[in-house]
């Protein structure tokens, strides 16, 4: 079980044919086992490559392989694998909670079924909720939804964009531990969040990125032990700041607010 | 709030134009404005210039009816009817549905409710407006008397759409337990029921029961019954509001909108007053239509009682798929019953009638209008029936990340609007078939069974041949596709319309055409032999070739399936 970006670059290209590179050269691996968090300030490029990855947009150079499938070339059997939690909760206006589910089961020929199914439910409090419509839904119950939809399949790779975006507290609790118990059963799990905290608590390995690029990737600890990143201590923080070079306007908006 | 109302839609309609004008930029909306604009100025400006339908064609149906008592009654009749179905029909008018900016901002704002929807109101005049002046621009008219049909059909347009909302509102009230809200949402319904009843009664004293023994006599009857005095009492309101259409001077014409507004007002009256007692009532129910714009309603899914398998192809599960959102989206299953029973009642007295004076009339007219449905359904449904591709495309990054093979997608997206509108053909074309005899007296058995076969055997080619027609342009130009309910507008979005319908076409006769010409021969080659039966086999050789021709073309459609990229996605305004 694995998950392999190499050299992955993605360009829109906008009106009047102007081209915008949203994700450039980016590289990296995740095993089985390992919860890497993909960290970086708005517009780093962390969605375009997770939609990347789920196949949702093409890669305009590179390869990104799931379980040794390419995203592009071997499309299925890539997908048959991958379960990808997007932080939008798209889903069909008129298709009921059971229904979803049962759809996903079909797609991705789910074998047991109905006590994964029912597992789900319970542990992500959509027991009762199972006729309801996507309309009838609060956004966190939404979310949870589409995550019910990414788990019900045994997929060996996890990509969750910001997967805690509407949750409550128990939602949130719930979720980290499902995210790390999926990772201890083998798969692998890459997970964007704003929510640094969280990164620094689930996660094995962390990759920051900063406008399309990879700018560090390591454990909490190798990044600290940086030479570069030392004055920004062992908080994720911290480093995060540093690496995107942001530290800076931080402190000046903290001596604005104490003068 | 009137001034913040004004305020927000001059703000809108200004930045709307300014971002039409810029995206202009782009080839594809400047292709479509040229195209846009030089239909305007051929269909509408020169058509203008030429004095409309003038000289073109002397019947003129409101000088017809003038005859009988005048067109504003007949109108009337068919307006009060029109009323009538709103009751029966569940439609939403969409007056009240808030955008996500309205619904953030302006109802937690400090202002009424009352003002909230009087804003609503006058949000919704621009397109009513816009709708106003292009029914004047084509109907034939003298160019005199346009302005007065423009100014008529903008007053007709708002009353019918505050009545529509009134009408949403009240019947999610009739089974209410307060006793308020119950006689709110049940006057209305008593007084249209009382009105139809008198304008029957009316009818029937003048003639005596089923008046339809000549076109003429039918109109003379009418006429002669809502020129009496309950009936015309009834059916004032609803005169009233007709009467600027027809008006044929100045004078009339100004008189007639005087009593057109003041129906108006009442109406607006009615729903801001309904309202008002909804919202005192202890059992307030939710809003049907105070909702979200384009989200779902909140109503419990309707059981259709189809559950997905667990296993199978998995072109079939966009089939369920597709089934599931369009009869919960659309009120088919509410309709069906209503539809069937008026359908069955329409055959039992065209039957009757047949058997019991061997009048032909009601089974042929039931016969030729069986017919326009079928030719309605096959020839314009796959244009209209969108739960394929074409609504698929704002699901675009759920369906890419499901490990299902591209063909295999755009092969499901076709199957569920195929199969209902070829059921929907062969409906109608059994009904036809039924009565044909009336209809054609001189076509013998065979020739009608003959071409009736031929016609249900046909019918499921033409349909999915146009549908992958249009989902062919859907994935292929998937940024001239307005995704999800929102409808692309300006005359950008109608050129792009324009060049797409004619490229269908072009298509569509290039894929039967090889089809229509193998049958074709087999026709001739046979027709000595076998008679009219012929065409039999000649439609399944047509189906057979457009059959392959689907498969080779959805083959070829999943790889561009595969190349769409998200961001060429038309987004809604």
């Amino acid at each position: 079980m694995s998950l392999s970006v190499q050299h992955f670059t993605r360009t829109y290209v906008g009106s009047g044919g102007s081209a915008f590179t949203a994700v450039a050269d980016l590289s990296f691996e995740v095993s089985g086992g390992e919860i890497v968090g993909l960290i970086g300030p708005n517009g780093a490029g962390k969605t375009t490559t997770l939609r990347s990855m789920a196949g949702i947009l093409r890669p305009t150079a590179g390869h990104i392989s799931i379980d040794g499938h390419d995203i592009v070339d071997d499309a299925v059997a890539a997908k048959r694998v991958l379960a990808f939690m997007p932080d939008e909760p798209h889903l069909f206006e008129y298709l009921t909670v059971a229904e979803h589910l049962r759809l996903i089961a079909r797609l991705f020929a789910v074998e047991d079924f109905e006590p994964r199914a029912r597992a789900l439910l319970e542990e992500l409090e959509l027991t009762g909720k199972e006729r309801s419509l996507p309309g009838e839904l609060s956004r966190g119950m939404r979310q949870k939804v589409v995550i019910a939809c990414g788990l019900v399949r045994p997929a060996s790779t996890l990509l969750f964009d910001e997967p805690l975006t509407g949750l409550d507290p128990v939602g949130i609790r719930r979720m980290r531990q499902t995210i790390v118990d999926r990772a201890r059963a083998g798969a692998c799990v890459l997970l964007s969040s704003h929510l640094l905290h969280l990164v620094e608590e689930v996660c094995t390995r962390v990759i920051i990125m900063d406008r399309g690029r990879k700018v560090a990737d390591g454990t909490v600890a190798e990044l600290a032990s940086r030479a570069d990143l030392q004055a920004a201590g062992s908080n994720l923080e911290q480093i995060f700041l540093q690496v995107t070079g942001q530290n800076g306007d931080d402190r000046k908006v903290h001596s604005e607010s104490e003068s | 709030m009137l001034s913040a109302s004004l305020y927000i839609i001059i703000c809108t309609a200004r930045n709307r134009l300014l971002m039409r004008v810029r995206r202009l930029r782009e080839p594809r909306y400047l292709i479509g404005a040229i195209a846009g604009a030089a239909y305007f100025y051929f269909a509408v400006f020169r058509r203008m210039g030429r004095g409309g339908g003038r000289g073109r064609s002397s019947f003129s149906p409101s000088a017809l009816l003038a005859r009988y008592g005048g067109a504003a009654g007949f109108a009337g009749v068919g307006l009060l009817l029109l009323a009538a179905l709103a009751w029966i029909v569940p439609a939403e008018s969409g007056l009240l549905a808030f955008s996500e900016a309205e619904t953030h901002l302006l109802v937690p704002a400090p202002v009424t409710r009352r003002q909230l929807l009087v804003y609503r109101l006058l949000r919704s005049q621009l397109p009513l407006l816009f709708g106003a002046a292009i029914s004047a621009v084509f109907v034939p008219l003298a160019a005199e008397r346009r302005l007065r049909f423009g100014v008529g059909m903008f007053t007709l347009l708002v009353t019918a759409r505050v009545y529509f909302t009134g009408v949403t509102r009240a019947r999610a009230r009739l089974a209410a337990s307060s006793a308020a809200e119950r006689s709110v949402a049940w006057a209305p319904l008593a007084f249209l029921l009382g009105a139809i009843t008198i304008v029957i009664v009316s009818i029937v004293r003048v003639h005596g029961l089923l008046p339809l023994d000549t076109p003429e006599g039918l109109l003379s009857t009418v006429g002669r019954a809502i020129g009496t005095w309950p009936s015309a009492l009834v059916l004032w309101p609803f005169t009233a509001v007709m009467r600027p259409l027809f008006a044929p001077s100045d004078a009339e014409f100004f008189v007639g909108l005087a009593l057109a507004l003041v129906v108006l007002g009442c109406t607006v009256e009615w729903v801001l007053w309904g309202d008002g007692v909804f919202q005192q009532a202890p059992d307030n129910v939710p809003e049907p239509t105070m909702g979200r714009r384009g989200s779902v309603q909140a109503a419990r899914a309707r059981n259709v009682g189809w559950t997905l398998g667990l296993s199978g192809r998995l072109d079939t599960v966009f089939l369920w798929k597709n089934a599931m959102q369009s009869l919960r989206s659309t009120n088919l299953v509410s309709v069906l019953p209503i539809a069937g029973t008026a359908i069955l009642v329409g055959v039992a007295f065209a039957t009757a009638r047949m058997s019991a004076t061997n009048q032909r009339a009601p089974a042929a007219a039931l016969a030729i209008g069986s017919l326009f449905m079928a030719a309605f359904a096959a020839l314009l449904g796959p244009q209209m029936v969108r739960s394929d591709m074409r609504g698929d495309l704002q699901h675009l990054d759920v369906l890419k990340t499901w490990p299902v093979k591209p063909a295999v997608v755009i092969r499901g997206q076709l199957l569920w609007p195929t199969l209902a509108l070829t059921l929907w053909v062969w409906f109608a074309l059994g009904c036809a078939t039924a009565f044909s005899a009336a209809a054609f007296p001189s076509l013998a058995v065979g020739v009608r069974l003959s071409l009736s076969a031929a016609a249900l055997v046909l019918a499921p080619a033409l349909v999915a041949a146009q549908l992958t027609v249009h989902n062919a342009v859907a994935v292929l130009f998937p940024a001239w596709i307005p995704s999800g309910s929102q409808r692309a507008r300006g005359l950008d979005a109608m050129g792009q319309r324009l060049i797409l319908l004619a490229g269908v076409i072009i298509v569509l006769v290039v894929m039967i055409g090889p089809g229509a010409i193998a049958g074709g021969i087999l026709t001739f080659a046979f027709y000595r032999v076998m008679g009219p039966v012929s065409i039999v086999p000649a439609a399944a050789v047509c189906v057979a070739v457009v059959a392959v021709e689907i498969a080779i073309l959805t083959e070829l459609l999943g790889a561009a399936y595969d190349r769409i990229d998200l961001p060429q996605v038309e987004r809604s305004e």
